[in-house]
């Protein structure tokens, strides 16, 4: 009977692969996670400055900044230099009389290298050397917080969109099945949770290839821009931790959607009838974003225990800020126990409303009520 | 000789407040081709769900070769609901393929049975395309294969004949007669009853819930005795005034129909009122039946 369930996941990612529909939303989304690795190098500051000397010697910027490209252009006069500077050809000119001429205010970073270069030039022309301080921390490693957020933003973004359009193929499923009546003949051969769950295993592997595809995309684009480098440690154990959640979060809802469309028997009625379940979904994704920003606060600890929040604000917070075992083993087991309850609930309702065609069945009645 | 049978026994089915089913009862011999009629909202519907367990009844039961039908048993029977229902974006040959692995055949005995019935129903051409791209009568042959496709032990049809054409008609009811001839009791809903009446070994009329009458069709027609129709050329006005039976005027022709009385007496009585131009006994339609039985 297992059979059965394999038989119908794999009918629901076949129509699905083969879509326009999917092949579009999969080369869209790789590009948006993909472009989205290259932005703060688009972004951010300059990395490169064009810098003129008269008649000095150059200074080692890059003995303080080993990531900043430095060119030097040599000119004969000074009037040269400023002309230069004024046309907006070099960042910064260095005339005689240890003077640095600019067109306007010095660019900050620039500034601090001139001076530090210029002190450590003098200094060693008069033979003394001077040994540099190192730095050490001894409270938590912050280094790279504002790196980790960015991940947990992208995350939340991610996890949502996909969860939701996942979701959403199900609920559109179960009514296509219910409306045109496919359901009356299927049944007469298979179990409803078998049909219920062939549905969800197999739009959930397709929501899988699309979540692999993004990570892949993110991932390889942020290697070859650079990104990569300013990754946190222990990337790879938050992706992974990121596909699990999903898998997680996208039961539940997918368990919760199938149930709430199978009340219905038109396609109009769908988006009326999931309203609790986007209500809970669009709730997780407002307290994820939330805990993305703000890692520590109460908030996004106490939901980050409890299901359905947790799928969504527990794979964030662990991306933003260090969350202990204990509570990550927690919220995990918390959430499989309410994932496997929701696929009980889900089939029973399902199981008793799908039949029933024509007007919107009430669901307390399915809930308490007997078999059709 | 019960054992083999498909019995429906007593079925009861409430829906709020109104009564769908009361006490229907009929049985379907192995090889027998059951025509189910009635009017619009009668009972043909509910009755058929429930032998699918689509719907469950209030009361009574569906036993087949003497067992109380399960889920087991209906996986071995082939349904076309009355509202046809076809995944539209599916291909024709991958969706029958599909339906009889669901219903438990192998992958290589699903690719053969698809290829026939695809042969068999001239769907060949027709193999690769999706379903909505079809006409309305070949997505009904498509909703027959996949009645059709795991070689069913009973076939419950809905209306199968609703909506095709006269070679349609044909086509569909060769294969179905061929399968009731291999041993398969088929039962089907029609309201077209001269169709019923050509095709079907075995009627069933259900009014209002009930079944007003079943039997084979030579029962059916029997049991409404043979009736008389007397045609008469210029006859004299009043003549049949003291016979039974209903007169129908057109032109100068009387037309006399009785059922039972004395032929002779009506006879002789014709003979003097005017010039005879027909006389004879003739066994009522089916369709006769069905007006009378359902009025």
């Amino acid at each position: 009977m297992k059979n059965h369930l394999f038989l119908v996941a794999g009918r629901e990612i076949r129509a699905q692969v083969r879509t326009k529909a999917f092949v579009i939303g999969l080369i869209v989304s790789v590009l948006l996670v993909g472009g989205l690795a290259f932005a703060p190098k688009l972004l951010g500051g300059p990395d490169s400055y064009t810098l003129g000397r008269v008649q000095v010697p150059e200074l080692q910027l890059t003995t303080f900044a080993p990531d900043i490209e430095v060119e030097w252009r040599q000119f004969p006069d000074e009037a040269a230099a400023k002309a230069a500077v004024l046309d907006g050809d070099l960042d910064a000119a260095l005339v005689a009389g240890n003077r640095v001429l600019t067109d306007g205010e010095i660019d900050n970073e620039l500034g601090l290298l001139l001076q530090s270069a210029n002190r450590e030039a003098q200094i060693g022309a008069s033979g003394v050397t001077i040994t540099p301080l190192a730095m050490e921390s001894v409270g938590a490693d912050t280094r790279y917080e504002g790196a980790r957020r960015g991940v947990a933003t992208v995350l939340v973004l991610v996890l949502f969109f996909m969860i939701i359009g996942s979701v959403m193929m199900v609920a559109m499923g179960v009514v296509e099945e219910k409306g045109s009546r496919i359901v009356e003949i299927l049944l007469t051969s298979i179990r409803p949770w078998q049909l219920l769950g062939g549905k969800i295993l197999g739009l959930g592997v397709v929501g899988l290839i699309n979540m692999a595809a993004i990570v892949v995309a993110g991932l390889g684009a942020a290697l070859v821009s650079g990104v990569a480098a300013d990754f946190p440690p222990g990337m790879t154990g938050i992706v992974i931790g990121a596909l699990v959640w999903f898998i997680l979060g996208y039961a539940f809802f997918a368990a919760f959607a199938g149930a709430l469309a199978s009340l219905v028997s038109r396609q109009e009625e769908v988006g009326n009838v999931l309203q609790p379940m986007t209500l809970l979904l669009v709730a997780s994704y407002g307290v994820s974003f939330y805990a993305s920003a703000d890692p520590t606060a109460p908030i996004a600890s106490v939901l980050s225990l409890i299901p359905p929040f947790s799928s969504m604000v527990m794979p964030v917070r662990t991306a933003a800020a260090e969350v202990p075992l204990w509570e990550v083993a927690l919220s995990g087991a918390l959430m499989v126990a309410a994932v496997a309850g929701m696929l009980a609930l889900g089939a029973r309702i399902y199981q008793r409303a799908v039949l029933r065609t024509g007007a919107r069945v009430r669901l307390a009645e399915v809930v308490t009520g007997n078999k059709p | 000789m019960i054992d083999d049978m498909l019995d429906i026994t007593g079925l009861r089915k409430t829906f709020q407040e109104k009564v769908a089913l009361d006490g229907v009862s009929f049985a379907v011999r192995p090889g027998e081709m059951f025509g189910f009629v009635g009017a619009n909202g009668a009972g043909k519907t509910t009755t058929m769900r429930i032998v699918m367990g689509v719907l469950s009844p209030d009361a009574g039961q569906v036993s087949w070769q003497g067992r109380p039908l399960g889920f087991a048993e209906r996986r071995r029977f082939g349904y076309m609901p009355e509202e046809r229902g076809l995944y539209q974006k599916m291909k024709v040959g991958e969706q029958i393929d599909y339906f009889g692995r669901l219903h438990g055949l192998s992958q290589a005995d699903a690719a053969k049975a698809t290829t026939e019935l695809v042969e068999r129903l001239g769907l060949t051409e027709r193999r690769g395309d999706t379903v909505e791209a079809l006409s309305l009568g070949n997505q009904q042959r498509v909703q027959l294969a996949v009645a059709l496709v795991h070689d069913p032990e009973v076939l419950v049809l809905d209306e199968p004949f609703s909506g095709l054409d006269p070679l349609a008609v044909d086509a569909l009811a060769e294969v179905l007669q061929e399968r009731a001839r291999g041993g398969v009791p088929v039962i089907f809903s029609s309201h077209q009853l001269e169709l019923v009446e050509r095709l079907c070994d075995s009627i069933g009329i259900i009014s209002a819930g009930r079944m007003v009458a079943s039997g084979t069709v030579d029962e059916l027609r029997s049991a409404e005795g043979q009736r008389l129709r007397v045609v008469v050329r210029d006859a004299k006005p009043g003549w049949a005034d003291e016979l039974p039976g209903t007169l129908t005027v057109a032109g100068d022709r009387e037309t006399l129909v009785v059922t039972g009385g004395d032929d002779q007496e009506i006879l002789r009585a014709a003979v003097q009122a005017g010039r005879v131009e027909h006389f004879g006994t003739e066994r009522p339609s089916i369709t006769e039946i069905f007006k009378e039985a359902v009025s």
